[in-house]
């Protein structure tokens, strides 16, 4: 999954950014509302950490800006403003959550999971399909009960296969989900991934489809 | 009627009336000791006239006896005790009396001068004034005049006069205290229109003192308004400061709660980040707290401040169902109807917002907005239909950094907050149970001294 981490501080950028990363999201930071304006691929963003006070505008612009856009990409605001009149005008903005910092790394990975469970019609924080159980906040994947380690990029895979299962997933749509937008993206290092978490997982969950792509069997 | 000092009503009115009063009583004291003096030149003249008109009718005959060559010319000498007599006499001889005297004699002792005097004595029908002259004769005994007339004529003239003066002069004094109650009137609108005008501000419905005043007052008015202004421009100088300051130290602070969270992933360091982060988590809680009372209008409460909940309900309804989007807030009955709280449209908005997010966190499915107005204060009540807390936990969670042992209860500093502003109106926050076993949470906002 992808989020555009916008946030001028360069140590908390930096940070955050690893954070996520850790966590398994391909990470895109930006630390100006210009840059942030003109990101090319925003449809691809699952989505965007928004703060406020940005050197060169206002982030309830920028949030206005993609609204009125039609961006219905997820936004959540982490911001030093804490008053009340922040959080409604940002809420009422577009936004759909509003954090304050400093925020405690989980407990901002749990508002974005819900965020994308809200988006995907409030499906369940932990996603269980045919015996296999994701738990994105924990990091954490089960198949009938007994634990599984998984890299970062397998768990990313894995993810987002469940988030679409029984939906075709090309390589571009995997790559974009997986890799920040200026990182390397390469299709051998995907199939190579997917290879990976057949074995672990069962080769029959995830099928190839010759010319479209991938596709996890619910 | 009392007439009070403390107002300046009662003030003008007194010294017209101790004006009015000393006034009309000095001319009424003056005017008639005046007539009195003048009315009694004149009947002394005109008597003494009379005296001498007497001297020279009278003559002696043969015997030596006076007699009056012819009446004298007042008629009223002639009435029986008209109260003017005439009486000559000479000692040895007979003595001649005014056909009015019909009994009783006059005293002629007042008669022992040829200069004409006069004194007031006893008379054939009542106290008179007495003139007296005498006039040598050819024998020993002189001749003596003497007119009278009753004291009783001079008086009715001046009490006459003196009883036509007085409701004149009454009439005056009305006339002059009533056009002084005008110009107290039309002196003092321009207070009233000053008390209007601060009522207005009083209750919000105006920033500053508005309208013309005298140039007096208009002095006094722009010289408040500038005041106002400048206090106004300094509370929110400060305001904006406390807000630059904790804006800038939250960053930092969010870079030390990510060092602190890295450093418990180290066994060795873990202690040590543990204390860390609690002590960020205070941090954060003090600037939190302390930001929103800096921000609270409650300091200026009852000048200026009015907030209409119908403004302010709205857009936290919106805010809160995108992030409580399974529970329905909304208002109970006619909210259009809901009075004006006087309070700073933002305290309204925090409180409120503190509140619904409390109530959004709580609620299986409803938060319920509701009012009500006192005849001195306006009730908001929040009511959620969730769990509830237990009455021993009412107090307690409004202590800074209380929460309950649940994820949802934040940093447990909203009700907090939203008691201390609603506390800073002279209002309070409390707690009960809701009818179907949710939380209750009732604002009071008092409505200020003067307003209506």
């Amino acid at each position: 999954m992808r989020v555009l981490l916008v946030e001028d501080g360069a140590e908390l950028r930096r940070r955050l950014s690893e954070r996520l990363t850790t966590a398994g999201f391909a990470v895109d930071t930006v630390g100006t509302a210009q840059d942030a304006r003109s990101w090319p691929d925003i449809l691809q963003i699952s989505a965007i950490i928004l703060d406020l006070g940005l050197p060169d505008g206002d982030g309830l612009e920028l949030l206005r800006f993609w609204r009125a856009r039609g961006d219905r990409v997820p936004i959540l605001i982490l911001t030093a403003r804490g008053n009340w009149r922040d959080k409604v005008e940002g809420l009422n903005a577009g936004a759909d959550d509003f954090m304050v910092k400093p925020v405690r790394f989980e407990e901002l990975l749990a508002r974005l999971h819900a965020l994308w469970r809200r988006g995907d019609g409030r499906s369940p924080m932990i996603l269980d399909i045919a015996g296999i159980a994701l738990d994105p906040v924990a990091r954490s994947v089960s198949i009938n009960g007994t634990m599984i380690e998984l890299s970062r990029k397998e768990f990313g895979l894995l993810h987002l296969f469940m988030r679409r299962a029984g939906h075709i997933l090309s390589q571009t749509d995997i790559l974009e989900d997986l890799y920040a937008l200026e990182a390397e993206r390469d299709h051998n290092a995907i199939e190579a991934h997917i290879s990976r978490l057949r074995r672990k997982i069962g080769k029959d969950r995830i099928r190839t489809l010759r010319g479209l792509g991938y596709r996890f069997e619910k | 009627m009392r007439i009070s000092l403390t107002s300046l009503r009662g003030r003008f009115l007194l010294s017209i009336l101790l004006w009015v009063t000393i006034g009309i009583g000095a001319i009424w004291y003056s005017a008639i000791s005046l007539f009195t003096a003048h009315v009694e030149d004149l009947y002394h003249e005109e008597l003494e006239v009379h005296v001498r008109e007497l001297a020279g009718l009278t003559q002696l005959d043969v015997r030596g006896n006076p007699r009056l060559s012819r009446p004298l010319s007042d008629p009223r000498y002639a009435v029986p005790l008209s109260g003017f007599y005439w009486q000559v006499t000479r000692e040895g001889y007979v003595t001649l009396k005014s056909g009015s005297m019909t009994r009783g004699s006059l005293d002629d002792g007042i008669a022992r001068s040829p200069e004409i005097l006069h004194r007031i004595e006893a008379g054939p029908s009542g106290p008179t004034i007495a003139y007296g002259a005498i006039k040598k004769t050819a024998g020993a005994a002189p001749l003596q005049f003497i007119i009278a007339t009753d004291q009783r004529h001079l008086q009715r003239i001046i009490s006459n006069f003196t009883q036509e003066l007085s409701i004149w002069l009454m009439l005056l004094a009305c006339a002059l205290i009533g056009s002084g109650l005008a110009i107290i009137t039309f002196g003092l609108k321009p207070f009233a229109r000053l008390a209007r005008a601060i009522t207005d501000l009083h209750s919000g419905k105006t920033g500053q003192l508005e309208g013309v005043f005298p140039d007096e007052i208009q002095l006094v008015v722009a010289n408040l308004n500038a005041y106002a202004n400048g206090n106004a421009a300094i509370v929110e100088r400060g305001r904006v400061q406390a807000g630059n300051l904790a804006h800038s130290l939250r960053t930092p602070l969010a870079v030390t709660t990510d060092e602190a969270e890295r450093m418990l992933e180290n066994d060795a360091a873990s202690k040590s980040a543990r204390v860390f982060l609690a002590e960020s988590e205070r941090m954060q809680r003090q600037i939190d707290y302390h930001l929103a009372r800096t921000r609270s209008g409650g300091s200026r409460h009852g000048v200026g401040l009015s907030a209409k909940l119908m403004d302010a309900v709205p857009p936290l309804i919106a805010a809160m169902k995108r992030l409580h989007p399974s529970v329905d807030f909304h208002v109970k009955g006619n909210a259009s109807h809901a009075p004006q709280i006087a309070c700073d449209p933002e305290d309204l908005s925090e409180i409120l917002s503190n509140l619904l997010d409390n109530a959004g966190k709580w609620a299986n499915a409803v938060v319920e907005i509701g009012y009500e107005l006192h005849g001195d204060a306006v009730d908001l009540t929040v009511t959620d239909d969730g769990p509830g807390i237990a009455p021993s936990q009412y107090e307690s969670v409004f202590a800074i950094g209380a929460t309950l042992d649940d994820p949802r209860c934040g940093s447990g500093l909203g009700l907090a907050i939203a008691r201390d502003i609603a506390r800073d109106y002279g209002g309070d926050l409390t707690l009960a149970a809701a009818r179907d076993g949710g939380l209750l949470a009732r604002v009071t906002i008092p409505t200020p001294v003067g307003r209506t």
